[in-house]
């Protein structure tokens, strides 16, 4: 088996532990069905392109990409797990080379955004499956945003990982991330109707465009501006891509 | 074979204005147990990461097992197993797992790992602890999964940096003793260790290093006949005799380096001389003798001597 493909099996193996798969199924579990049908009584429906979607199948969208970037935001910190205790430079004196290291932690974030994509997109089906408008662009769309998020957030979590050195600040720094991205979005609520800072904030938001994208290819809302999202999201993942790689690359032992 | 696995010329490794190694010549001799030895920031793990090419050197040359490990330092990691000083484990991992896993990133097949498991499961008595996970483990228990996963894969040349630390005497006297019999079976290993009972009991040949440069290399034997001609005699006396110093000062080559007044520790290289001389006065001056003994100088009084005669202010 090629070194890449042993490097990803032991990724996967530590962090598809059962604990993190009841947890990514768990969590938005909560979200689609608790808050999807509370709210409900708040917010009756929500326009997007010529359709009204009801509350729980636009929550239950926005959660297949709050699944993404949350799976690959805990992925993407084995880098910072095997600092931590010692295994980089365990697995740097055994018969592998850095990139080696570097493309398994890729494709194991890739993996596991996948894997929780496909997991909430299974739970969500029953919301969503009336006003699904299913097409030949759906799959693509969602491969697209699975890929590309995973890309992006794993970035995130591995530029993190290679500059901090303490425990305090890593979960200080991953905690606020994760909460600006996943609250300052559209995953739980449109950017229509919310105060004008607060929506133009929306846009500062990869997870903005990630859900936005994810929706389009669902409920087959192909516009110019998700189409410019594509390339705003495709764009912005292959910078940071090639930041935490050049920063992996040059890791002090 | 090559007859040295591991060879190194005026290695060198700076890090600004610090050297930690500076111009080491080394020379491994293939299927021996060669010990490492030498105080806090000697440079013996720099030694190491350069030996097992984690870092590059500034200047110098490597070779491992025949190998230049400076321009083909994968083709040097594929053949050597490494224990590094500090921890490395996967926390949410059992003991069983962590072994497993760790035998498939090395390219073992299912079977052989499986086998190779239980057998070094039970050589280290890790049954107790084998569903246990690596973050529920004490310490020493991780340290010893640490050095034992080693042993997971084939290997030709092993370097291990101070790896009974943490262990209990029971199972650091197990590990030195699998070490040993890994030893007869042609592996090499480079041991270092602060513990020179542990190195006196393994190693064929020793070096002792500081800042960065050794200090010397030999067996512990010659070693100890080099630098310990010297013989330490130990006397306790019946009764507290305050004036001892000044009876004694008249031998010549007689270091007094300890005295309560009941107990004196001398260190002399004409010791039966010496013994005599002082067995003498102490009867001219009534004193009575309770204990006396003569012992060779042991590795670890030659090794803080070399040690301290390189210190900086020496």
């Amino acid at each position: 088996m090629h070194p890449t493909l042993r490097l990803i099996n032991r990724n996967l193996t530590i962090s598809l532990n059962p604990g993190f798969v009841v947890w990514q199924v768990m969590f938005p579990i909560v979200y689609i069905f608790v808050a999807g049908f509370a709210y409900t009584a708040l917010i009756d429906s929500v326009a997007l392109g010529g359709l009204q979607l009801d509350y729980p199948a636009f929550i239950a969208s926005g959660m297949i990409g709050f699944n993404i970037m949350n799976s690959t935001l805990v992925s993407g910190i084995i880098i910072w797990n095997d600092r931590r205790h010692g295994m980089f430079e365990q697995i740097l004196v055994g018969p592998f080379t850095r990139r080696n290291y570097i493309l398994s932690n890729v494709y194991t974030i890739g993996i596991v955004g996948l894997i929780s994509a496909a997991l909430i997109t299974a739970i969500g089906f029953p919301l969503f499956f009336q006003t699904a408008q299913f097409n030949i662009l759906t799959i693509p769309f969602l491969v697209f945003a699975s890929i590309t998020g995973s890309i992006l957030f794993g970035s995130i979590a591995s530029i993190i990982s290679t500059r901090l050195r303490s425990s305090e600040g890593f979960n200080v720094i991953i905690n606020t991330v994760f909460l600006f991205f996943a609250f300052v979005s559209t995953a739980f609520y449109p950017a229509e109707g919310a105060p004008e800072p607060l929506a133009t904030a929306f846009y500062l938001n990869p997870l903005t465009y990630l859900v936005d994208i994810i929706r389009a290819g669902i409920f087959g809302n192909f516009t110019e501006f998700v189409m410019m999202e594509m390339l705003v999201l495709v764009s912005l993942a292959a910078v940071l891509f090639v930041v935490a790689i050049k920063l992996l690359t040059r890791l002090d032992l | 074979m090559s007859l040295s696995s591991i060879v190194t010329r005026s290695l060198t490794k700076s890090y600004g204005a610090v050297t930690a190694v500076d111009g080491m010549d080394l020379d491994v001799r293939s299927g021996s147990v060669f010990g490492f030895l030498g105080p806090n920031g000697a440079g013996k793990s720099t030694t190491i990461k350069l030996l097992t090419t984690l870092v590059q050197p500034s200047g110098g040359s490597i070779e491992i097992l025949g190998i230049n490990a400076v321009k083909r330092p994968l083709e040097v990691r594929k053949r050597i197993g490494v224990v590094l000083q500090q921890p490395s484990y996967e926390p949410n991992l059992s003991v069983e797992k962590s072994l497993e896993k760790y035998g498939m990133m090395w390219g073992i097949d299912g079977r052989t790992r499986r086998d190779r498991m239980e057998e070094l499961i039970d050589a280290f008595d890790l049954q107790e602890i084998r569903k246990r996970k690596n973050e529920d483990l004490s310490i020493g228990q991780r340290r010893r999964v640490q050095v034992v996963r080693e042993f997971m894969h084939e290997m030709e040349l092993l370097f291990l940096d101070e790896p009974t630390v943490g262990l209990d005497p029971g199972a650091r006297r197990k590990l030195l003793d699998f070490l040993k019999n890994k030893a007869k079976t042609g592996l090499t290993i480079f041991y270092t260790t602060h513990v020179l009972t542990e190195a006196e009991y393994l190693c064929d040949q020793i070096a002792v290093i500081n800042r960065g440069r050794v200090l010397a290399v030999d067996t512990p034997e010659q070693l100890k006949s080099t630098f310990g001609k010297q013989k330490t005699i130990k006397i306790r006396l019946a009764g507290r005799h305050d004036g001892l110093t000044g009876i004694l000062s008249g031998i010549s080559d007689c270091k007094i380096d300890f005295n309560t007044g009941t107990d004196i520790i001398i260190h002399s290289s004409r010791s039966e001389i010496v013994l005599s001389q002082v067995l003498q006065l102490l009867i001219e001056n009534n004193m009575t003798v309770e204990d006396l003994s003569a012992v060779p100088t042991s590795l670890e009084e030659i090794f803080l001597r070399m040690v301290d005669s390189n210190a900086p202010n020496s």
